[in-house]
């Protein structure tokens, strides 16, 4: 999932701030801390991120903004990735527009 | 006494013989020994499901990308034989889920076979050794085999009996009660570490993660519910179709998205602009994602 920040700063350069997060389970071979991908590598889970059934992920992700800068435009993007192949299935993709000023 | 010795001089050098005489030398062989094609003539729409799913290019990875090749490399895991010639199916743990009938029924020299296929990328080789209808309606069909013996010759195994099954092979269909159940696709996807291995290694952990935070919250669906709906043996998702998967996976996973402006007194005198974003995303699923 990526989120990002779209503005506008003082000099009306359009500017880009982007944070994701990643949701799975990782592993390594348990004899080293290096993750490894791959059933002929992996031994157990040392962390798992991945989306589980009946709970929800939720995240708090905030950007702070130059002086000035009043409004920008947020686009959420979920997709699915196999990273062999490199292939991605785009799930939602939601963008909001949030304004400072009442 | 000596016609019991001879008797069992016989015994000795007929058993391996017959051992070896059931089991497929060749990736032919062994694509032939649990060819379905016969099934598609009365089970047309079940067949074409499982012709696109990843049960029938288990071998395959996503897109054809021969996902083992590493295993045939010398050096390229622990598992990976020193010389091609010399590969057994000991060389495949992968074999226990992705080519179970490996293990009852081929010779090494098929796995000789398939390293050699898979360093010269010969895909069309890799592709004929499917788990097919006969791998899950008969060898994977009994789970309690100390009670109900080992599948029968001649008989598939469903979620209903049929008496009289027109096949040439296969002259009946019995009940296997399991089949129906999560349990028996747990079989393969997984619970975690395979500690049965002398090298361990992890696959799926699908069905750990269904027993253990699913089930555990009182989840009461089945896998084959979700995936197997009218008897679909597409088994969803397929990977190599992008616009279906999509649609699997905005079915399965909603996304809200909250956000709020302020400015933010980080200390007396100085206000920051900022945008908080609030995420929170939810899945339908009995299981873990992604897993498999």
């Amino acid at each position: 999932m990526e989120v990002i920040a779209k503005y506008k700063d003082k000099d009306g350069k359009d500017v880009e701030n982007k944070q994701d997060r990643q949701y799975h389970p990782q592993a390594t071979n348990c004899r080293d801390t290096k993750m490894k991908y791959g059933a002929q590598w992996k031994v157990a889970n040392i962390r798992d991120t991945s989306l589980q059934p009946g709970q929800a992920k939720k995240e708090t992700i905030e950007f702070d903004l130059p002086e000035g800068v009043r409004s920008a435009d947020v686009t959420v993007n979920l997709w699915y990735e196999l990273t062999n192949p490199d292939q991605k299935f785009p799930i939602h993709s939601i963008t909001k527009k949030v304004s400072l000023d009442k | 006494m000596k016609i019991a010795t001879l008797v069992l001089a016989v015994a000795f050098l007929a058993m391996p013989l017959a051992a070896s005489a059931e089991k497929a030398k060749t990736i032919d062989e062994l694509a032939k020994m649990y060819d379905s094609s016969s099934c598609k003539s009365c089970h047309a729409e079940i067949y074409a499901q499982w012709e696109k799913s990843h049960h029938a290019r288990p071998l395959m990875g996503v897109k054809d990308g021969l996902m083992m090749t590493p295993l045939a490399k010398k050096g390229g895991t622990a598992f990976s034989p020193d010389d091609p010639k010399k590969a057994t199916v000991k060389n495949y743990p992968c074999f226990k889920c992705h080519l179970p009938q490996a293990l009852t029924s081929a010779e090494d020299s098929v796995a000789v076979e398939y390293t050699e296929a898979l360093l010269a990328g010969d895909k069309a080789k890799v592709a004929k050794l499917q788990i097919t209808c006969i791998t899950c309606h008969s060898d994977k069909a009994i789970l309690h085999k100390r009670e109900l013996g080992e599948p029968k010759k001649g008989v598939l195994y469903s979620t209903k009996a049929v008496a009289s099954h027109p096949d040439g092979t296969f002259k009946s269909v019995e009940k296997s009660a399991v089949m129906s159940d999560s349990v028996y696709c747990g079989q393969c996807h997984g619970l975690g570490p395979n500690f049965d291995s002398d090298q361990v290694f992890q696959c799926a952990n699908l069905y750990g993660s269904y027993l253990h935070n699913y089930v555990s919250g009182g989840g009461t669906e089945s896998c084959q519910d979700c995936h197997m709906k009218k008897g679909d043996h597409l088994i969803a998702p397929n990977w190599n179709d992008q616009k279906g998967s999509e649609e699997l996976l905005a079915k399965a996973i909603s996304l809200d998205v909250h956000t709020l402006g302020y400015e933010w007194l980080k200390k007396a005198g100085t206000l920051v602009p900022k945008i908080v974003v609030g995420t929170k995303i939810t899945t339908t699923a009995g299981h873990r994602i992604p897993d498999g």
